[in-house]
């Protein structure tokens, strides 16, 4: 993209309208960084939105609703009870990167890469569009495809609901990288509910060695009703093949992708069982 | 005890300030693209995208009418002169087998047709304009290829020479050939109770300085061309864009402002006669900045090197013959790359006592990436190979591999047959070692990581796994009768002094290191020194800044020039006091009788030398070559963690000492050591060049990963003092050695984690499990 001109809309109905008359010709701007890898030389328009009131993190019963515009460095910086979307900001690229690039910006675009997806599939998230009004889309939908492509008639995103972990829950997530500021060579996220010593539902996602981030059906199924084990983790991790078609990165193989999935699936999952039985007081 | 010879030095072994550190820190115009005017033409090239082809035709007719630009340049409209891009003493040991422009392109990013443009936007819309025609040759993807029988001829060109009389057989694709013989090896091999033979792969690697190749010329009011450029040669520079342009040295003037890192990569022309060029063409200032993408496929890089040890060692400890054969893959051109096979063997096999050695170095063209200077120069890739087989042979007789190497390491007083055998495109010189605190690195650094606790591999287990591992290491400092450093030094009214030096500082802080030095000679401070590096029209000539040098012959040429001055205050400071000159002498910038009742300042020395009696400038020059090249000594040691699920490996701590004599700055030598220590660290560990058909596929950094201090392991630097007395006030060199020992070091640390043994690196995740899988236990 290159950009040619730049408006800063005072409401949403206002950027929702510009964007609307300047059909392919405009492009929402948050953070900007995208532009980076967007690099044909398409003129466009940017609307700015992070002027819009849309960089928060309100706990909202259930949930964290987080504002679309949210720079990744303040959730980073976020701390509440049952809340574990810190974590993974502070593995994204760098200080720089993180003070500018929004949670919009990482999932509205989805890259290979991109780290907030699969965690937010995991968590069950619910992303808010505004399109006149406000529609809420279950992560499952929402990441069916290319995002990219609900926005190119005007509407916004406009805030992520992350539903707060309830007691028997756990998360954890992995992010394996060369160099720090690396994308992941794979990027796993689970989220478990725990019954007592048994699994009673598991949500699993991978990303970066596959062409687009997903769940993991095979891995889910394999755990469900069973104890939460290392035995049972390893045993559904390894169904990681079966689930996506892993990719060589970095020079390495695609059956190293998948292995290294599968160590990563069940580092996630013990993460996340840990975090499940809570700290023994 | 001897008394310490440093203990009286007022600046040399002190941390002062560098003195570039506030315009740097204030962010003041310090760099080439900071001189860039406004008007300036900018440059872009149409690169090759084929590894080897000829080109059939080129239309740039289009492309010179496209809106803004000024002028084409392409083979058809260029002297076609043969010669060598590597700054290297003149004549130089590498073949003249580039010109400006070629009929043919031997790698992709080779050079094909460059534009200049009022705008880069304007630049590059015209190079899409440009009409090339390629007869598509068979690529050379390998070494294995290049030597092969019937092998594509790359060099197939009839100018393509050598200017001296060392093999070069382009028809084979071999580049260069280098060996040694001491003593009797087969013999030593078979009195060998173990021996050994082991082949190990190096990789390519980039230098990446944070400040690109960028270059920019002008034509001054005289009509000369006036270079300002990002280089570690800027004589050589001069040199070389009047040889490609066919003009004369004298018509060239080049200056070389700060520099945002070399690292080697700057020691070659790759810019300058294209900038130069434009310039006179179009009468304009014209600018060429590489992009990242640029740096990587078309900069130099390290050469990667297949290196075969074959050794052999007694019970007791003897080592009875070492055989060092190395295979350098040079790429598309052959610069650098006969002296950098030669380091191989000339930087390594005297590290260890051996009277029987054997040496063989070929260097081969590929149509692949173009090998250069590089930090460590050869003696990082050889190292590697050498110190993990001495590490095998420590395992076989049953030794700890420190105390096989403080048994074996060269000492004080000891020569190498190596030294006499192996120069740089001719023998070398015969020497003797000076200084060595080797001993005492080892012992540091041994106590500094731990190394009495580490364990063998085989009590280990669980999946992450903890290993210790070292090498020993060597370089040298300069190349002995064959770099010449020069300083001038005048001094001011208020006492201050111009140290004019042809050395270059490329961000390593060599201005500030001269200048201690020169004001410790001087008896005066270092901040009285105004230090100007280097211009060809205004500083004394130098070779510049590479193998390992500065320091050690810049720094002489530098103390014999302030010694110069010197001997000049003296006599002007003894006729003011209307003392005898013998009964004076020089201490805190004034002139002073032996009792010090009496004195003058400089300040007043050079106020009445300039302008009231015999009036005179005082001013001392001097040069210098050096006789021998005093090797720095390192002892490095890291502890690391490696999953053996995966085959991460996590660098816990890592110990790098150096014995780089008096460190005349201790904070700048700090900065080096830690700073090479890194660089080696991710050249060992994530650094690679990936291809797909000779097209390097990462060529950017989110592709390619050299560690940041994001990803820096503690890095513990400690400075083992020793005293050169060749050296300037016993120092010797620091800046190549620290990159040699993270490769070897992780290694063997690998091994002593999970008893898997690496031959080649980048130890990637997925070749480290590999090999433990691999492991028997
Ligand atoms: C060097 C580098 C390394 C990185 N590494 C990683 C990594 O490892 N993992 C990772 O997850 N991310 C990584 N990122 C970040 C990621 O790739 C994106 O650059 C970033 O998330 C985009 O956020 P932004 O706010 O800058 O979005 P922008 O660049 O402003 O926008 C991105 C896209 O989303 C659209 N958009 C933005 N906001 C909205 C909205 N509210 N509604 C509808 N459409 C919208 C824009 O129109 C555009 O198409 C990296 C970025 C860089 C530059």
């Amino acid at each position: 993209m290159k950009l040619c001109e730049f408006i800063r809309p005072a409401s949403l109905p206002a950027a929702r309208d510009n964007l609307r008359e300047l059909g392919a010709k405009g492009m929402i701007l948050a953070g900007g960084t995208a532009l980076h890898f967007m690099q044909d030389h398409t003129p466009v328009t940017a609307v700015d939105i992070t002027r819009l009131g849309l960089s928060f993190i309100k706990h909202e019963g259930a949930f964290y609703n987080i504002g679309a515009t949210t720079p990744l460095a303040d959730i980073q910086r976020y701390r509440a009870p049952r809340w574990a979307m810190h974590e993974i900001c502070r593995r994204i690229s760098t200080h720089q990167i993180r003070n500018i690039s929004t949670l919009g910006g990482n999932i509205c675009r989805v890259f290979p890469w991109a780290d907030l997806p699969v965690v937010l599939l995991a968590m069950d998230a619910r992303m808010v569009i505004y399109s006149g009004k406000e529609t809420e889309f279950p992560a499952d939908e929402y990441f069916k495809t290319q995002p990219a492509k609900r926005f190119l008639g005007g509407d916004i995103l406009t805030s992520v609901k992350v539903p707060a972990l309830q007691a028997h829950h756990g998360f954890g997530s992995i992010k394996v990288v060369r160099t720090e500021a690396s994308f992941a060579m794979v990027t796993i996220a689970a989220r478990l509910e725990l019954d007592g010593a048994n699994i009673k539902s598991a949500r699993v996602a991978a990303g970066s060695a596959i062409p687009f981030p997903r769940r993991l059906p095979s891995v889910e199924a394999a755990l469900v009703g069973r104890e939460a084990a290392t035995a049972v983790f390893q045993e559904a991790a390894g169904k990681a093949g079966a689930d996506a078609p892993w990719r060589g990165r970095e020079g390495m193989s695609p059956d190293y992708s998948r292995h290294l999935a599968e160590v990563s699936i069940l580092d996630a999952l013990e993460r996340a069982a840990t975090f499940a039985r809570g700290r023994a007081e | 005890m001897s008394q310490d010879p440093t203990a009286n030095f007022k600046q040399v072994n002190h941390s002062v300030t560098k003195v570039d550190a506030r315009q740097l820190a204030l962010g003041k115009p310090s760099y080439v693209a900071d001189f860039a005017p406004a008007d300036a033409l900018v440059v872009k090239m149409l690169w090759s995208p084929h590894p080897h082809a000829r080109i059939q035709s080129i239309d740039v007719s289009d492309a010179e009418k496209m809106p803004g630009v000024k002028a084409v340049l392409w083979h058809g409209n260029v002297p076609r002169i043969a010669h060598c891009t590597a700054g290297q003493g003149f004549p130089e040991p590498s073949p003249y087998d580039t010109f400006m422009f070629d009929t043919k392109v031997r790698f992709v990013g080779d050079r094909v047709a460059a534009v200049a443009a009022e705008t880069e936007e304007q630049a590059l819309a015209a190079l899409a304009r440009i009409k090339v025609k390629y007869e598509i040759l068979q690529p050379v993807l390998s070494i294995d290829e290049a030597m092969a029988d019937g092998a594509p001829v790359i060099h197939d060109e009839p100018e393509a020479h050598v200017p001296i009389p060392i093999p070069y057989e382009p028809k084979k694709n071999l580049v260069a050939r280098v060996g040694c013989e001491a003593g009797d090896f087969e013999k030593g091999l078979k009195e060998a109770d173990f021996a050994f033979d082991d082949t190990y792969e190096t990789p390519y690697a980039q230098h990446c300085p944070i400040e690109p190749y960028v270059s920019l010329a002008q034509i001054d009011s005289a009509g000369r061309i006036v270079i300002t450029t990002s280089t570690q040669v800027p004589f050589h520079c001069r040199r070389i864009v009047a040889q490609t342009l066919g003009i004369p040295v004298q018509k060239i003037r080049v200056i070389k402002p700060r520099i945002g890192g070399g690292f080697g990569s700057k020691q070659e022309i790759l810019l300058e006669d294209i900038v130069a060029m434009f310039a006179l063409r179009t009468g304009r200032p014209c600018f060429w900045q590489f992009t990242r993408e640029e740096n990587f496929r078309t900069g130099r890089t390290r050469h990667p090197i297949r290196v075969r040890i074959r050794a052999g060692v007694k019970k007791d400890g003897t080592i009875t013959a070492i055989g060092m054969d190395c295979w350098n893959n040079t790429g598309a051109y052959g610069g650098h790359g006969l002296t950098v096979v030669s380091c191989c063997g000339s930087k390594v096999l005297p590290l260890y006592r051996c009277e029987n050695i054997h040496f063989l170095g070929k260097v081969y063209y590929t149509n692949l990436p173009v090998g250069g200077a590089y930090r460590g120069f050869g003696a990082t890739q050889a190292f590697f190979g050498m110190e993990s087989t001495v590490d095998k042979m420590a395992e076989a007789i049953g030794m700890d591999p420190l105390k096989f190497r403080q048994l074996n390491h060269i000492k004080s007083g000891e020569g190498s047959p190596v030294f006499a055998a192996l120069g740089e495109g001719k023998e070398g010189v015969p020497m003797t070692v000076g200084s060595c605190a080797l001993g005492e690195c080892i012992v540091k650094g041994a106590e500094a990581i731990g190394w009495k606790n580490r364990a063998d591999w085989r009590r280990k287990s669980g999946r992450y796994r903890r290993g210790i591992g070292m090498a020993a290491l060597m370089q040298g400092s300069s190349i002995p009768h064959i770099d010449m450093g020069g300083a001038s030094i005048k001094i001011n009214e208020d006492g201050s002094f111009n140290l004019l030096v042809g050395a270059t500082d490329l961000g390593t802080g060599s201005d500030t290191v001269l200048a201690q030095i020169a004001a410790e000679e001087l008896a005066t401070t270092t901040d009285k020194m105004i230090v100007y590096s280097s211009d060809t029209d205004m500083t004394p000539f130098d070779v510049g800044a590479y193998a390992s040098s500065t320091t050690y012959l810049s720094g002489e040429a530098a103390r014999k020039a302030a010694a110069d001055a010197k001997r000049q205050i003296l006599h002007t400071g003894a006729e003011m006091l209307n003392l005898p000159e013998d009964q004076v002498v020089c201490k805190d910038a004034h002139v002073q009788s032996r009792d010090g009742q009496h004195k003058v300042s400089y300040s007043d020395i050079a106020c009445y030398s300039l302008y009231s009696k015999n009036q005179y400038q005082i001013i001392g020059t001097a040069s210098h070559i050096t006789q021998k090249s005093p090797p720095p000594f390192a002892a490095h040691f890291a502890e690391i963690e490696v999953d053996t699920w995966t085959g991460n490996i996590k660098v816990l701590k890592y110990v790098s000492t150096i014995d780089c004599g008096t460190a005349v700055n201790p904070a700048l030598c700090e900065g080096q050591t830690e700073g090479g220590t890194l660089n080696g660290i991710s050249y060992a560990l994530t650094e690679q060049y990936l291809f797909r058909n000779g097209r390097m596929t990462n060529a950017s950094f989110t592709d390619y990963h050299i560690f940041s201090m994001r990803d820096k392991p503690p890095i513990q630097a400690i400075i083992v003092p020793s005293y050169e007395e060749t050296g300037p006030f016993g120092a010797k060199s620091v800046s190549e050695i620290c990159i040699n020992g993270p490769a070897p070091v992780f290694g063997n640390a690998i091994y002593n984690a999970t008893g898997a043994r690496l031959n080649e690196f980048p130890f990637t995740p997925e070749k480290v499990l590999k090999a433990i899988q691999a492991v028997k236990r």
